[in-house]
């Protein structure tokens, strides 16, 4: 398969990426109760995959609710600010809210979504993300529910893209620099 | 994991749920594995669970996008009349489109879709919906990969739910009379 093919090397295989994913999970049926609603906010489009392994192994009672994004481009890159493409349908006043994200890099775009969110009022703010990359950190942004930490490698697949390629693979593999060199 | 008591009983397990999407995804990779640029463009909030599943076992290149709509009914019964909240990002002109959805019921926003991206002019456009209910239809419409027939029964699960509740069971389940009535 080619995209495969442009993979270096499998940095988290699937079955690693899965009980990881189980027990984040686990983590959370913990830390909330059903009388908490629980409102799961997932960031399109790289968490959706998974949100929807997470979510199928959540027991406390919750629901789930979308938010898309975009950059202004590169003038904004360090303010974080970023537009919303889609806003969530419910309004969050009183209710515990969860952000779930594919990645942390330098910690703006969550940190801009965080502020965001926190001017609704939610009873309380939680962030789970799959990968964050320390080394890359420009915010400090807390972040509550961590799947994996990463070097900084250019990482795909399990909803991450290069150039929205690469999202299905289910696993995340680190991309060979010669497919990403020149393009950027 | 233990069926929540508004389930009546499990119509599709797990097990069966995922073979079926690995059947889906074989026949998509063949039918589109001389395709160049696909895009499958999800249906917010319900078909999330299915996409990530089907797109996993895809063997074709393709790139996602999400969609998400809105009714203007209350209630159980439908109109049809659909409200586009969001629409895709990226332009699906000369393209290969695959809508993906996860419940086809009435058939009304399936044509609403259907009507507003041939109007885009996409190289081809093919619906894949895991469910149907036959017996709901209002409109005909052609859905090229479907993964179930089912009966006129509220089901919720594996990206359905009642009133935002019970969408991410991992199975689809058929909800009690008593809870919706």
């Amino acid at each position: 398969m080619g995209l495969r093919d442009d993979v270096k090397k499998v940095l988290i295989s699937e079955e690693v990426l899965q009980a990881r994913v189980a027990e984040l999970a686990r983590a959370i049926n913990t830390t909330y109760t059903d009388a908490d609603r629980l409102l799961l906010v997932c960031v399109l489009k790289g968490a959706f995959m998974f949100l929807a392994d997470l979510t199928r192994h959540l027991e406390v009672r919750h629901e789930v609710d979308f938010m898309e994004i975009s950059s202004y481009g590169a003038a904004t890159v360090s303010s974080g600010v970023v537009r919303i493409l889609l806003d969530l349908e419910r309004n969050i006043d009183g209710r515990h809210v969860l952000v779930v994200e594919d990645i942390i890099d330098s910690g703006r775009t969550l940190d801009y979504i965080t502020r965001n969110l926190r001017t609704r009022r939610p009873a309380s703010l939680r962030v789970c993300t799959l990968l964050s990359k320390p080394s890359r950190r420009e915010i400090d942004v807390p972040l509550d529910f961590v799947g994996f930490e990463v070097p900084d490698e250019f990482v795909v697949g399990y909803g991450l893209d290069f150039a929205e390629e690469y999202r299905n693979l289910p696993f995340i593999g680190v991309l060979k620099e010669e497919v990403y060199q020149g393009s950027e | 994991m233990k069926a929540p008591d508004a389930i009546e009983r499990v119509l599709l397990d797990e097990g069966a749920i995922a073979a079926r999407v690995c059947e889906l995804a074989a026949q998509i990779s063949a039918d589109y594995a001389h395709a160049k640029d696909v895009v499958l463009v999800g249906v917010l909030k319900g078909s999330f669970i299915f996409l990530a599943d089907l797109a996993r076992r895809l063997t074709v290149p393709h790139h996602v996008d999400f969609i998400a709509l809105s009714s203007y009914d209350r209630g159980a019964v439908s109109t049809g009349a659909v409200r586009l909240i969001m629409d895709t990002r990226a332009s699906v002109t000369g393209r290969h489109v695959l809508i993906v959805e996860d419940i086809v019921d009435t058939g009304c926003t399936l044509d609403y879709l259907l009507r507003t991206f041939r109007a885009r002019k996409p190289a081809s456009l093919c619906t894949c919906a895991l469910l149907s209910k036959p017996e709901r239809r209002q409109v005909e419409v052609l859905v090229d990969y479907l993964g179930f027939e089912i009966p006129n029964v509220w089901v919720v699960g594996y990206g359905l739910d009642y009133a935002d509740r019970f969408r991410t069971l991992p199975y689809i389940g058929v909800l009690k009379r008593d809870v919706y009535e």
